[in-house]
């Protein structure tokens, strides 16, 4: 019975995930990037602060500037973040999922690296799953989706690991496999739909708001003949 | 219900207010570049509570609706609702928010209690500039007449009064204003400064905060000390001659409208450029937003005086004593200005030199502390307690740890909230002064810049020419 519910995640699940995932993540980034365009045509002023925009993108992948604040939450942040796009693009168990949507000399982790991460990986969500609810400024951010998201990324590589350490785990390990994979799944669709769609649309959010402060020329008419306002008094 | 907010605002009129506040929404969305501002800030914002621990208001207040995610979610939950397909959907199945007087009255209050420094942005790993949204949020308020007293009347005079100025000096005054400072700098200084008026084809014309001609005159004095010393070309205008913009803090449309009036008067007088003077918000508005609303590549360029001034020091043409100031000197960046990196080192590089002891505050710079009053709050005499005692605290702790007695602010606003800020944290040692009060005080004069020369050469000409008579 298990196992036909194994082949179902990892079959036709796991595509329709996957589709959902790749037509998603490109629908997203091709809706910034043509905003993007549209905003810098309508400009006033078209010249914008690259160098900046990009130094500030990149600085941002580095370590050394996460730590400047809150350096608790900067460790476990990053840490998750290495393991989260490292373990499910690499693991060899994974790359073997993905065979023929992967180039065949696609790189594998090593089998006791990815423990390494994916262990650091779960002290890292538990750290921001426990920040998420005990700080009180976290707490008066955050909405449930928040902690929803975290905890299902927990949940995710968690069974990941108890499934590929069936000594270690509290369930039959085809049982953690299954869970493993349906939540794979369900991340996978909820990607695009939720804040985790910054994976693609990272690159160009400093961008977005840095076109926000530049006006169309005519921005202030165009809204006072919308409100009915042109000549009125201030 | 009625708007109640801790400024103070001209009458609101409530009627139907959610529906006129979602029209002014629309039609900004429809005609302006926020629309992808704030749907990648619906999408990609985590909440991660950075911006919480850079925000010196959130810091000193620990009230969590300072935190700049928070408040930012305010005008995020109504463009969800009523401006994505996920809203529609939700209110069809009866489950979303809906927009009342009381969430606008919350918006109202909380988009004025941000100080508009934008310190949150560079913390953000997104950059979402919460800045940006507040700036929007004020101006969907000030499209139904949400804005407080003081910008609104001031701008009022600048735009329709017959002035033309925030501080409502005449034409006339601003004349006898220069001819007096040019009197007192003469008998006090012993210096020949000129405040050229109304001169065509000069390089630049001149726009400080229009507030400096009434209180500022050390600071003037200073510019026009500058430019004299420098040869510069320059002149002020008097159809319109005040670099001050509150639109930067209320409204785009405002915004657009005093910009053109400064573009309009470098045209008038046929000059190349304009000259912002000692003002963190003039210089931005100006820097920014004349090339976005006069013309791009044909608008004028603009200078900012602290600019002008270290370039006339580095091609020898501005000669200043060294250590000619004996105190102990802190800078502070006006956030407008530095927080771009435009204006951070060029002042220091001054100061440096006629300081004999000149300390940094920690930090400084793009990350420097807002002093309180930033996004026009400072206009707003009635939230003083909250300006310094909130907004100001960071920066009183700053100013504290400097142990400086004088404290260099070249800005108006920020220097009117400094000297607060001295006062109400027992800081009265400090004194707050311009960057360009202190060049006055360092200046090397040419020859022709003085007095007694200049007595002396008319002396020896008039008894030239009184020769030649005989």
């Amino acid at each position: 019975m298990i196992e036909s519910w194994i082949d179902l995640a990892r079959g036709p699940l796991f595509r329709i995930s996957l589709g959902i995932l790749v037509l998603g993540l490109a629908y997203r980034f091709g809706v910034v990037l043509v905003q993007v365009v549209a905003a810098w045509r309508r400009a006033g002023d078209r010249r914008l602060p690259t160098g900046a925009v990009a130094a500030a993108t990149l600085g941002w992948l580095l370590p050394k500037r996460l730590l400047r604040a809150r350096p608790l939450y900067s460790v476990a942040s990053f840490s998750f973040h290495v393991g989260i796009i490292l373990v499910p693009l690499f693991l060899v168990g994974h790359v073997a999922l993905l065979r023929g949507y992967l180039p065949r000399d696609w790189p594998r982790l090593d089998p006791l690296l990815a423990d390494v991460l994916t262990l650091v990986c779960v002290v890292a969500l538990g750290s921001l799953l426990i920040g998420r609810t005990m700080s009180p400024t976290a707490r008066a951010l955050s909405k449930t989706q928040d902690v929803a998201i975290v905890a299902m990324l927990l949940l995710l590589v968690l069974s990941g690991f108890f499934a590929s350490h069936p000594m270690l785990s509290p369930l039959g390990a085809r049982t953690m496999l299954l869970v493993h994979m349906l939540v794979g799944n369900l991340a996978l669709v909820l990607t695009p739909m939720t804040k985790i769609v910054h994976c693609v649309l990272y690159p160009l959010t400093q961008l977005v708001f840095e076109l926000g402060w530049h006006f169309p020329a005519e921005t202030g008419e165009h809204v006072a003949v919308a409100l009915n306002k042109e000549g009125e008094p201030v | 219900m009625a708007i109640e907010c801790s400024y103070y605002t001209e009458p609101v009129d409530t009627t139907d207010l959610p529906r006129r506040f979602l029209e002014a929404f629309a039609a900004i969305l429809a005609h302006s570049n926020y629309a992808p501002v704030l749907d990648a800030a619906c999408r990609i914002s985590t909440r991660c509570g950075r911006c919480a621990s850079t925000c010196p208001v959130y810091q000193a207040s620990d009230d969590p609706r300072d935190i700049p995610c928070k408040r930012t979610e305010l005008l995020l939950q109504v463009y969800r609702r009523y401006f994505t397909p996920g809203g529609a959907l939700k209110a069809r199945l009866g489950k979303a928010f809906e927009l009342d007087e009381r969430h606008i009255n919350t918006m109202a209050e909380e988009f004025y209690r941000c100080t508009a420094c934008r310190r949150c942005k560079l913390e953000c790993p997104m950059g979402i500039d919460h800045g940006l949204i507040t700036h929007l949020g004020r101006w969907i308020l000030g499209e139904v007449a949400i804005v407080p007293k003081a910008l609104r009347v001031a701008t009022r005079e600048q735009l329709d009064g017959k002035t033309r100025n925030t501080s409502a000096i005449p034409a006339a005054a601003l004349i006898d204003t220069c001819e007096f400072l040019e009197e007192d700098c003469a008998d006090t200084l012993g210096l020949k400064i000129k405040f050229p008026i109304d001169q065509e084809n000069q390089e630049y014309v001149f726009f400080p905060a229009v507030s400096d001609y009434l209180l500022e005159p050390d600071t003037l004095t200073g510019n026009a000390a500058v430019m004299t010393a420098t040869g510069g070309s320059w002149t002020i205008g008097t159809h319109y001659f005040d670099g001050i913009n509150y639109g930067l803090f209320y409204s785009d449309r405002m915004l657009h409208r005093i910009v053109r009036m400064e573009a309009e008067e470098v045209r008038r007088l046929k000059a190349e450029k304009v000259l912002i003077g000692e003002c963190g918000h003039a210089s931005r508005s100006a820097k920014a937003f004349i090339r976005t609303f006069c013309g791009g590549d044909k608008a004028p360029p603009v200078v900012n005086c602290m600019e002008y001034a270290l370039d006339m020091v580095r091609q020898g043409k501005l000669r200043l004593k060294k250590g000619a100031i004996d105190a102990r000197v802190t800078y502070h960046d006006p956030c407008n200005v530095a927080r771009s990196g435009w204006i951070i080192e060029q002042p220091r590089e001054i100061l440096r030199h006629i300081c004999t002891e000149y300390v940094d505050m920690t930090p400084k710079g793009k990350e420097n502390y807002c002093c309180g009053g930033g996004g026009g709050t400072v206009s707003i005499d009635e939230i003083r307690e909250f300006r310094t005692g909130i907004g100001g605290k960071t920066k009183a702790d700053q100013l504290r740890r400097t142990d400086a007695t004088i404290v260099v602010a070249p800005c108006a606003n920020c220097k009117k909230q400094l000297r607060e800020v001295c006062e109400d944290h027992g800081l009265e040692h400090a004194q707050v002064v311009g960057l360009h009060d202190l060049i006055l005080k360092a200046i090397e004069p040419p020859d022709s810049m003085r007095v007694e020369q200049q007595s002396e050469q008319e002396d020896e000409a008039r008894a030239g020419e009184m020769e030649k008579e005989r």
